[in-house]
Formats: structure tokens, sequence, C-alpha cells
């Protein structure tokens, strides 16, 4: 079996993708208009919206840049892990139940519909719709950029493809994407996310055994190495230090009922009854794909110490070489599949909201309204969307990373710090405001942009994240309590009050 | 009722914003966010822990605390003022309780290590990096199951499910507005 490594884990990968475009064309037919293309008509139980939410969740960064992450800072990253629990409370306390409301009374179908209907202000809708879109560019590239270049590390093994290009593979594997996000849309997009959290929920369980048998001692010899090493590095703030943990824990755990994937998808579930279930079965989803990043990264960080492997070239190179080494062909084969489906569930999840926002919001804050036959626009800017986010891979990967990673600044932190106090505490607190929400939606981004553009680094490890966070919460609540009140709709009072 | 706990959700954000500009204006130590690895490439080690917490140690472990204050008091305005009961309080006070003794017990769990050298494992992992791990993740269970099995009591009960379906049937009517 091992002299067929190469061709398994190609055989395991073309399978998964073959699922995809087979989904598309099924969920090609069920797409009737735009509610269908973007929410699913509102009609989805409680076991697909929990793969769904859990896998968009997990993006590639946490199938390879996590175990990445482990071997360069030790235990510093498990607080983005452990912080699931109480971000995933969070997000269900504060979001979960009124969001789902106000998308059914008002047939939104986009999170800036939602805010424009809790505000009553297209200005919301407008700064919430750009800023989603410039956040959706950065991570899409990225997600395109990662996906390409695994698929370029399994194909050139074989001798059939040994010379193969990025850009052919930055071509196929966002062909494969963009056609069942265009064909099938959310309904596609959240039944491929079935698949693809199962099989992440497998990979990582499968990975925690290969890992704990790769010392004779198991885990615990692995922790005892690298605490001989350095301490500090298995210790509960890693090396990265108390205050980039405990920054990280804020973010991730607090953000994640800020990121428009994921809270987009609490308004999809046909029942609000199942929200009691989707919260600990998405839970369980989270923490068993999540093993794979804690036990790669303790067993690879070990292994490069005690000299059992040679130090990776690079961090993120991980999870790569510990398939090889230590893993069985099949459950290569497995997590690999599993890797493209943690790329693809964040990927189509982006490519959705994005698409929303140009076609639906924008034009709505702009004009007073969407624009004409959405549903076909929506297949049109889809195509176009990923067109571009791959453009920005490839000119990143080639020419210029500055492009990106600016955009990339636009990640999972400056949606925590524009979005969460806008929605998560707007929906809950009547007293939130119009001017309150610009406020808060523009520090953020500005915050997070000034960092990066200049290149700040604050001590102790703390994020510019952190500081934008902290400052929105501050701001959107401040500013609304010495600001009038926004003229709300009756029925929004209402849905405030249950 | 909600005015007060979005005032104090206001002080708490504000206790944690002045907390971080102490820590940033603290003095700072060479390996405060960790250092390079002297042999291995891409690797960075923590080095001295108690240096690296001797001006922060104290903001670190408040703000903490105060973080995860913060996240019961976010759950609690999550939840309809009508439904706060005092059973509810006080199991919401608990988890508090339990959140705050898990960070107590991995925070100087990882000072008498320090401090002492002596060390125990619990499951795989050094027992301040068990409570970390393990205890961080167990010690928000508690929210979650008060969501699941008192969803119908706390979160969305029967009562709110007719208003809200009624709400519907107005709305969506031809004679509404």
């Amino acid at each position: 079996m091992e002299a067929y490594r190469q061709e398994i884990i190609l055989g395991a990968v073309f399978l998964y993708m073959a699922f995809c475009i087979v989904t598309g064309i099924w969920a090609m037919r069920r797409t009737k208009n735009s509610s269908d293309f973007f929410m699913a008509g509102r009609s989805l139980g409680p076991i697909v919206v929990s793969l769904a939410l859990f896998s968009s969740t997990l993006s590639g960064f946490g199938f390879v840049g996590g175990p990445g992450l482990v071997y360069s800072i030790g235990v510093s990253s498990f607080w983005m892990v452990v912080i699931s629990s109480s971000g995933y409370a969070i997000g269900f306390f504060l979001v979960a139940k009124r969001i789902r409301m106000i998308a059914e009374l008002r047939d939104c179908i986009s999170l800036p519909d939602i805010v424009a209907a809790r505000y009553n202000s297209e200005a919301v809708r407008f700064l919430m719709a750009v800023t989603i879109v410039l956040g959706v560019m950065g991570y899409l590239a990225t997600q395109i950029l990662a996906m390409a270049v695994v698929m370029q590390a399994i194909l050139s093994g074989t001798q059939m493809f040994a010379e193969i290009s990025l850009v052919s593979c930055v071509v196929i594997s966002s062909a494969v994407l963009i056609f069942y996000c265009v064909t099938g849309g959310i309904i596609a997009s959240v039944y491929t996310d079935v698949v693809q959290g199962s099989i992440m929920i497998v990979a990582g369980g499968l990975i925690l055994i290969t890992a704990t048998a790769v010392f004779d001692g198991g885990m615990q010899e692995a922790t005892s190495i690298i605490l001989a090493n350095d301490s500090e590095a298995i210790m509960p703030f890693g090396s990265a230090g108390i205050m980039a943990s405990l920054g990280w824990f804020f973010v991730f755990g607090l953000g994640l009922a800020g990121q428009p994937h994921l809270i987009t998808k609490m308004m999809m579930n046909k029942d609000m009854a199942d929200n009691r279930t989707i919260f600990p079965m998405s839970l369980f989803g989270y923490v068993m794909a999540a093993l794979l990043w804690i036990s790669i990264g303790v067993v690879m960080r070990a292994a490069a110490i005690d000299g059992v492997i040679d130090p990776l070239q690079a961090p993120d190179d991980a999870a790569s070489v510990f398939l090889s080494l230590f893993a069985n062909p099949l459950l290569a084969g497995v997590v690999f599949a599993g890797l493209f489906a943690a790329i693809m569930s964040t990927s189509d999840a982006f490519l959705n909201i994005g698409t929303a926002a140009i076609i639906h919001d924008i034009p709505k804050a702009i004009n007073g309204k969407s624009v004409e036959n959405e549903l076909f626009w929506a297949r049109v800017v889809t195509v176009l969307l990923a067109a571009v986010a791959a453009s920005f891979a490839l000119y990143s990967y080639y020419l210029d990373a500055t492009l990106v990673a600016l955009l990339g600044a636009f990640g999972w932190a400056t949606f925590a710090a524009s979005i969460f106090p806008v929605v998560a505490i707007g929906l809950n607190w009547k007293g939130a405001t119009v001017p309150g929400a610009i406020t808060a939606i523009i520090s953020a981004l500005v915050i997070n942009f000034s960092v990066q553009l200049a290149g700040i680094s604050i001590p102790y490890g703390i994020s510019g994240g952190l500081v934008a966070f902290i400052t929105s919460l501050i701001l959107f609540i401040g500013v609304s309590a010495v600001t009038k009140k926004p003229n709300i709709g009756a029925d929004i009072e209402q849905v405030l009050d249950i | 009722m909600s005015n007060k706990l979005i005032s104090f959700i206001f002080a708490l954000c504000l206790s944690l914003g002045i907390l971080l500009v102490a820590i940033m204006m603290a003095e700072d130590v060479v390996n405060s966010a960790g250092v390079a690895h002297p042999d291995i490439a891409g690797m960075t080690v923590g080095g001295d822990g108690e240096l690296r917490l001797e001006h922060i140690g104290q903001y670190a472990f408040l703000f903490q605390s105060l973080l995860m204050l913060l996240i019961i008091c976010l759950c609690i305005l999550g939840v309809s003022p009508r439904h706060r009961s005092p059973y509810f309080y006080a199991y919401m006070a608990g988890c508090y309780g339990l959140m705050l003794f898990i960070w107590w017990q991995m925070y100087f769990g990882h000072q008498q290590f320090m401090q002492t050298g002596q060390l125990s494992y619990f499951m795989g992992f050094p027992t301040p990096t068990a409570w970390q791990m393990y205890g961080t993740w167990f010690g928000a269970i508690p929210l979650m199951l008060i969501y699941t099995l008192g969803f119908r009591k706390f979160i969305y009960t029967h009562a709110d499910d007719e208003a809200f379906q009624a709400l519907l049937t107005e709305h969506k009517s031809p004679t509404s507005p």
C-alpha cells in the first residue's frame, strides 16, 4: 500500500471533488430563486446546520496553520481552540434566536439585511456590506492559494503531473469551487459542508490516535520533550506569552459571534427550537476536528526537538510532513480530502456572503433596491468574485504579497471587532443607535488597517485585533448611550422584546 | 434591568481597555512574546517565565478574570429580562465561579511550577496546561447545558413562540402596513 501512497491520496481528493460537482448539479434543481441561493429557503435541519456551522469555522487555517502554530509557538495557539465552548455559547445566546426571527419576519437574505432592519438605516447596511466584501476578498484569496499549493504538492508527487504549475492548480481547484457554488448556491454549499464536516471529524479522531503512537510514551512523552527544551512552550501561555494567548481567547471567543459566514448560517434553520441541538452538535464537531490541530502540532514540535525528524522548512509544513512520515496512506488520503474540505467549506461560505453583499446589499443601500433578476446576477458575481480572488492569490504568490496580506488583515479580527458589537449586542439592546454602530465599524476598520499598514508592534504580543475589538465595544456602547435612539420598526421592537 | 446590565458590560469593557493600556505601558522584557529558538528555525521559545510575568502578571490575571465575567454577562444579555429568574442568575454565577476556579488553577499552577520546578501530568499534558486545555473548554459547557436543557424555560419559551407566530401572522397579513 505504501508504494501507492500518492495515488491513494490523489484518488481520495478526486473522489471528494467529484462529490462536490455532483452535489452542485443536484442542488441546482432545488435553487429556484435568490432566497434559495443565499438562504436555502430557511429550510435546513439541525444536522445540516451544525455541520455547516463548524466546518465553516475551521478553515484551511485550522488544518494547515493550526499545527504550524503549535510547532512554532507551542501551547499559545491552543487558546484559539479551547475558546470554542465559550465562543459558541456567546454566539447562540446573543445571535441565534433574534437573527433567525428577523430573517423570517423581514425576509432577510444577508447579514446587512438584518442590520438594516434592526437599525432602520441604509448607512449601516452599506458599511456592513463593504466590510464583508473587503474581508471576503482577503479570506478567499488566501484560501484559494492554500488550496492550490496543497494540490500542487499532491500532484507533483505523481509522474504524470510532476511539472504541474501553480496556475493550473489554482484553475482546477477554483473551477470545482465555482462550479458547485454557482450551480447550487448555498444549498450546494451546506450539503457539501455536511460531508466536509464529517470528513473533518473522522480525520481529527484518527489523527489523534496516530499522533499518540509516534512516541512510545504517547502524548506525555512528547510534552515532556518540549518541556525539557523550553518549559514555557508547553505551559498554559506558550512561547508567545500571556497577553498574546488571552488576546486570542478574546478575539476568537467573542469574535465568533461576529463572523458573517457563521452567523449567516444561524438564519437558515427550519425550526427555531433546533438551536438547542445545533449548539452542542457544532461544538462536538469543532472539537473533534481541532484534535488534528493540537495533536499534530505537539508531536511535530517534539519530534523536531528530539531529532526524530529534521526541522521543518516552514512551520506550515507540519501537517503535510506528519502525514507523509507517520500516517497510513489511507488515513493520509482521508486527511488530505479533509484539508480540501476545510478550505472549500469556508471558501464557499465567503463566496456566498460576498456575492450577497455585492448584488443585494450595496445596490439596496445606494438605490433603495437590489438588482433585477437576482438569481442570474448572483451566479455571474460568484464567478467574478472567485476569479478576482484567484487573481489576487496568484499576484500575491508571484509578485507582491502586500495586497493579500493587507486584505488578509481583514480576517477574523476585523470581522469580530466591526460586526460583533453591531450585531451581537445590537440585537439584544434596544439602546443601540446608528451613530454607535457606524462608529464601531469605522473604528474597527481604521485600527486594524493602521496597525497592519504601519507595521505597528505592540508590547507583550498584544494584537491590533484585540485593541480594535475592545475599542469598538467601548465606542459602540458609549456612543449609543449618548445619541438619539433610532426609530426602529414596531415589529423589530417586538422581536427585541421576545 | 437590561440598562443596568449594559452599563455593567460597558464598565467591564472600559476596565479591560484600561488594563490593556496599563499592560502596554508596563516595562517590556525581551522575551515577553517569545524569542527565536537557538537551534531550530521557525520555532520560538518563551524563556524565563517569571521574568515575562514580572511586570504584568497581576494585570493579566485580572484581565482574564474580567473577560470571563464579560462572557457571562453577554450570555445573560442574550436572555430576555422576563426569563432571568433568581435561579437563572444563581446558575450563571455558578458558571462564573467554575470558570474562575479553572483559571485560578491554571495560573497559579504555572506560578507554582516556576517557583518549585515540580510538576505532575494529567492526560498527556503538564497539569497547568491540562487545566488550560481541558478545563477552559469544559468550563463553558454549563453554558451549553442551560441553553440546551433550559431552552424552553430561558431562551425561547412556548409563550415566546406564540408571540412570534402572532407577530409573523400580523406582519405578513395583506392589511399589514
